[in-house]
């Protein structure tokens, strides 16, 4: 075992340590090259984790080890790492805030290699500042179907006056986030999206199931509507996923999405941490708008 | 401010100390309305006659003792009041005895015993005695037709303030040897599994701090009542007349991309606002998402 480095991270000491361990074996990709990916990508992924309660997702051994889930920030972490006080089911439950440099370099170096964040921030954790339709395939439908699927829930949103921004989950599906920004609750960030996506399910039988019932997915998208929760986090712009190799979950452009999904070349809307790195260079935050651009709910027709 | 409930005096001896008595709980349980299910009417509960089936005023309403299978005897509230019209206004000290006697079990419900007009120097006098003494008097009251066994002690953190603590009678108190799982007596444990037990209880060992405690599932009602009542979801009171129907969100939605699209091809400077006819056409793409190809509206830079 490679011994333990200390350094400065923003004015703070950190013992980094197991650098050279490899995490994802397929690639060879080390935890010191984790710690890397997220000190360079931090300044696009820091406006996204800050003030939310972060669920940690550890793999102490890498991505073919065990894993375990971490809600409850740890008891050894410094000082300095915020938290928000979270009751839930009759304790309350600490949550680590990834507010700077820092603390998301010390949460890599615990080998928290995903980030799951809440769609709500710290200080109204009722009010969820954006809505998200997460598309998971189940096989053989892959990442062209949750494309499709994906464009036609843009085009709906979109004749209801809603803007939404698409981003690879960095494992099998496509998450399409509705900014909202306003003054709205889960009670009906719920409902809504619950109601599209059975619609979709209805339009598109063929292509779309709303439940989660596994046996109903095969070769089909599953709209998950009910990460619309305050309990509920889903994976955050640009986290890592414990996935065979370095995958991350990437924002792209509807471009691209429509590209991929006519030429049906799904591996376009892959993107290992290099090539976000790369891509962070060249187009800035492509999510930037989810945590800025200010839409409400439209007020529904009566049927 | 909270409202006394019974005004008397403690006595004991040739002492008289005129008092009043308040609770000193507030209950913090929440409380719900029952509505009708369908269309969140309140609903109220009437006193109906068994015979007659009609609703009977309160002033028609005795109080009555089953004696026997459908036989009562009916017993007036002045009657009861002439039991024993002294009781229903002292609190008669019987003894003192050490705190440490009282198994907390048979404490019920805690009050405040406050000085009336007047009264304060013999107030004072009970409560320093009773503090110097490290007694606690053990008294019978009688409140709203029941009587009491009481435990009267001065208030704990050094309040100068006297509580009375009504408690159960001795045959109210279940005896546990009548439970069936009451705990057998030849189990043992050995002496190490003992100290270890003891090493544990040490290690967590602290300070008793109640305001270290909350009523978190009363916190998560009032939290989740909030969120409702932020949301659409209000039971409001119906109109009594106008049953509605719950909305088909589903259907509000297809209603409106509907009118959406109506819209578009008559005049898309307009936006869509106003309810739709109904028809569900269109928006059935065979492969792709839809041939009307949506505007770009991302910027990509590359």
């Amino acid at each position: 075992m490679s011994k333990a480095v200390e350094v400065e991270v923003g004015r703070r000491q950190l013992r980094l340590s197991n650098l050279d361990k490899v995490f994802y074996p397929a690639t060879g990709f080390t935890k010191g090259q984790v710690i890397d990916y997220y000190t360079r990508i931090a300044p696009m992924v820091l406006p996204h984790l800050r003030d939310r309660p972060l669920t940690l997702k550890r793999y102490p051994d890498g991505v073919e080890g065990p894993h375990f889930y971490e809600k409850q920030c740890p008891s050894h972490a410094p000082d300095w790492v915020k938290t928000v006080a979270v009751p839930a089911g009759g304790k309350v439950i600490d949550f680590c805030l990834a507010n700077d440099l820092p603390t998301l370099v010390w949460l890599a170096n615990l080998a928290d290699l995903e980030l799951h964040t809440s769609l709500s921030k710290a200080r109204n954790l009722e009010r969820p500042t954006m809505m998200v339709f997460d598309l998971d395939p189940g096989p053989p439908a892959g990442l062209l179907e949750c494309a499709r699927v994906a464009l036609w829930l843009r085009e709906t949103l979109g004749e209801l006056g809603l803007e939404s921004f698409p981003k690879t989950s960095g494992s099998k599906g496509i998450q399409l986030y509705v900014p909202l920004n306003r003054a709205v609750t889960y009670d009906q960030t719920k409902p809504f999206s619950h109601a599209l996506a059975r619609l979709a399910e209805r339009l598109h039988p063929d292509l779309v199931v709303s439940k989660q019932k596994k046996e109903l997915r095969k070769g089909k998208v599953l709209v998950d509507w009910s990460q619309n929760d305050d309990f509920k986090t889903t994976a955050c712009v640009y986290s890592l996923r414990a996935r065979e190799r370095p995958t991350v979950s990437t924002p792209v452009t509807w471009d691209e999405l429509e590209e991929a999904h006519e030429s049906e070349r799904p591996e376009r809307l892959v993107f290992e941490a290099e090539d976000v790195l790369a891509r962070a260079e060249e187009h800035g935050d492509l999510f930037k708008p989810v945590l800025e651009l200010k839409q409400s709910l439209p007020e529904l027709a009566a049927a | 401010m909270p409202r006394s409930i019974w005004r008397g005096a403690i006595s004991f001896g040739l002492v008289n100390v005129p008092v009043k008595l308040y609770s000193a709980v507030s209950k913090k349980t929440v409380r719900f309305n029952q509505l009708h299910a369908t269309d969140h009417a309140r609903i109220n509960m009437k006193r109906v006659c068994s015979v007659e089936g009609e609703e009977v005023p309160f002033d028609q309403i005795v109080k009555g003792y089953e004696i026997s299978p459908d036989r009562y005897v009916v017993i007036e509230p002045a009657e009861l009041e002439a039991l024993d019209p002294k009781k229903t206004r002292t609190i008669d000290i019987e003894e003192f005895v050490d705190i440490e006697q009282i198994d907390p079990l048979y404490y019920e419900h805690p009050y405040y015993l406050m000085p009336d007009t007047g009264a304060a120097k013999a107030y004072r006098l009970l409560l320093q005695a009773l503090r110097e003494s490290g007694k606690v008097a053990i008294a019978r009251v009688v409140i709203r037709q029941k009587e009491y066994l009481t435990a009267i002690r001065p208030a704990g953190d050094n309040r100068d303030v006297l509580t009375m603590e009504t408690m159960l009678f001795s045959d109210e108190l279940i005896d546990p040897e009548q439970i069936d799982e009451y705990p057998d007596s030849d189990v043992e444990a050995t002496e190490r599994e003992v100290k270890m037990a003891q090493q544990l209880v040490e290690s967590l060992s602290t300070d008793f701090d109640p305001s270290k405690y909350h009523d978190t599932y009363r916190e998560q009602v009032l939290d989740l009542i909030e969120r409702k009542a932020q949301g659409e979801e209000i039971a409001v009171q119906a109109a009594p007349e106008e049953p509605q129907e719950v909305p088909d969100l589903m259907a509000a939605l297809e209603a409106s991309l509907a009118a959406a699209k109506t819209e578009k091809k008559k005049e898309p400077s307009k936006p869509a606002s106003k309810p739709a006819a109904k028809s569900r056409n269109g928006a059935a793409p065979k492969k792709r998402a839809s041939a009307s190809a949506p505007k770009k509206r991302t910027k990509t830079k590359a």
